[in-house]
């Protein structure tokens, strides 16, 4: 088997009030789609800053291709993309403007920026926006602003934390396509969510977190995957009251 | 570096905090002198006394004097917001997760911020110095003397050495992750200049010398004391950089 894109093993970072993250290991190979999925609370956000180094872990390592992150070379890093919680926009910039920022510091090649950033706005049906100062675009084109600027550098791993927030049925569409091309293309994705039914649509693994940890993985092609969702997560919040 | 350069210059010279600040450092400044050399040229003699160096020696060296002991005050206030807002955005807008991952790291991207600032800075301290020549002409202060020339050089070296002593505002934007801590940290530091200057140990406080060095026309303050600034303002840097390098997004 080929080493994952991505690997996390024993990872914890606990909070005051018990939130944070105990033990989780995890893996994302090249090629597939491994979503997240878990309640507001249950720790996918903190997971996805400890993955790319927001946080230090208590104890646990985590490594891009094969390479621990606390010394992972530029190299490893251009080929990451990714959003958590905001979209990197800044409101005085035009779209285009924030998307060749973003470009420049992936390290792509002043040469190659314009036409990667004409493609990323025809990708994600941005063109119209192009001009206008990222400050004064509606939340759901604000979000796939920062999408577009996580996903045009074709990066080979990718990290995305509900990617679909704020975006209307056709650029929830839109960006399922985006991912599915890139994974086919071989980039490793990591996607978070709580919409069960869009998951299980784009995803090759499905694992559930509930408290800080992985309680288990759905089939994202089984027939009533809510249902196996709230079984593995009431079972698991049963067992941690006795 | 190059990247944290350019993207950070494209930031900060397109926003309209950095133009609306640039306004009020220059012609704010200035256009406040000019107000006052307006009102000494038509008030009484016992309103005049209250002048100070505008009113006696008064002329070119007296004006420049005013204003380089308004710069000490109302520059460092200006450059405090504008490296509060440099470096407080960032937490306050959530761009932060998105300078995590990245092939430049935030050490660089904070030490390009700073640089980035102090060339503004140095825009700025030339600008403030064009406008209030200009308007000593326009106020009718005449020909330019050449003992107007040392008044001049401190004008300028005392908006550059300002907007050295604003940086404790970048730190604590940082370790505050939002503007206000550094706002907050500007505005101590002016009452910890004035109270120093009050206090009479303003010379070895380097947030109240460039203003004493300006408005004794380099007498009251000696150049060692006044060079304090410089490693007091790399520290500041130094603090800041390694603040953005071990940043974690914990709270």
């Amino acid at each position: 088997m080929t080493e994952p894109r991505l690997r996390a093993e024993g990872l914890v970072r606990t909070f005051d009030r018990s939130a944070g993250i105990r033990g989780v290991d995890l893996t994302v190979q090249a090629g597939e789609i491994h979503a997240l999925v878990g309640l507001n609370g249950a720790g996918k956000t903190t997971l996805m800053r400890l993955l790319l180094g927001m946080l230090q872990p208590r104890a646990g390592f985590v490594e891009i291709e094969g390479l621990d992150i606390r010394v992972a070379p530029r190299r490893t890093w251009a080929g990451v993309g990714h959003l958590v919680e905001y979209p990197l926009a800044y409101g005085e910039l035009t779209s285009r403007a924030n998307l060749e920022l973003g470009a420049r510091l992936h390290g792509v090649a002043k040469e190659n920026i314009g036409a990667m950033v004409d493609a990323v706005l025809d990708e994600l049906n941005l063109r119209q926006y192009a001009s206008r100062r990222s400050g004064r675009l509606s939340l759901g084109n604000r979000q796939r602003l920062g999408l577009a600027s996580a996903l045009q550098h074709t990066p080979r791993l990718i990290v995305l934390d509900e990617p679909t927030n704020a975006l209307d049925p056709s650029g929830v569409i839109l960006v399922r396509e985006a991912l599915l091309r890139r994974a086919r293309a071989g980039a490793a994705v990591l996607v978070s969510s709580h919409h069960l039914d869009e998951v299980a649509r784009i995803a090759d693994r499905i694992t559930v977190i509930n408290a800080g940890r992985v309680i288990g993985s759905l089939d994202p092609g089984g027939v009533d995957i809510e249902r196996s969702f709230f079984e593995l997560v009431h079972t698991d919040d049963r067992v941690g009251v006795l | 570096m190059i990247a944290a350069l350019s993207t950070e210059a494209d930031k900060f010279f397109r926003s309209r905090v950095t133009l609306a600040t640039t306004v009020m450092q220059t012609l704010g400044i200035g256009i406040l002198l000019g107000s006052m050399l307006l009102a000494v040229q038509r008030a009484d003699a016992q309103t005049i006394a209250k002048f100070g160096a505008l009113a006696n020696p008064g002329g070119w060296p007296g004006y420049l004097t005013s204003s380089s002991q308004v710069t000490a005050v109302a520059a460092l206030l200006g450059f405090g917001v504008v490296l509060s807002w440099l470096f407080g955005r960032e937490f306050a807008d959530g761009t932060i997760t998105g300078l995590f991952a990245l092939p430049v790291g935030r050490g660089t991207l904070a030490l390009a911020k700073v640089g980035i600032f102090f060339a503004w800075a140095v825009i700025v301290s030339i600008g403030l110095v064009v406008a209030l020549v200009g308007l000593g002409f326009v106020f009718g202060l005449g020909a330019l003397p050449m003992s107007a020339w040392p008044a001049i050089a401190r004008q300028l070296i005392v908006t550059l050495l300002t907007a050295l002593l604003a940086l404790p505002a970048a730190w604590v934007a940082t370790l505050g992750r939002g503007l206000l801590p550094g706002i907050g940290t500007t505005i101590g530091t002016v009452v910890l200049a004035q109270v120093a200057a009050i206090g009479g140990f303003g010379a070895w406080v380097p947030f109240a010398a460039p203003g004493l060095w300006a408005i004794s026309g380099g007498l009251a303050v000696s150049p060692g004391q006044l060079m304090l600034v410089v490693p007091v303002s790399a520290a500041f840097i130094t603090l800041t950089v390694l603040a953005w390098r071990r940043l974690q997004l914990d709270r």
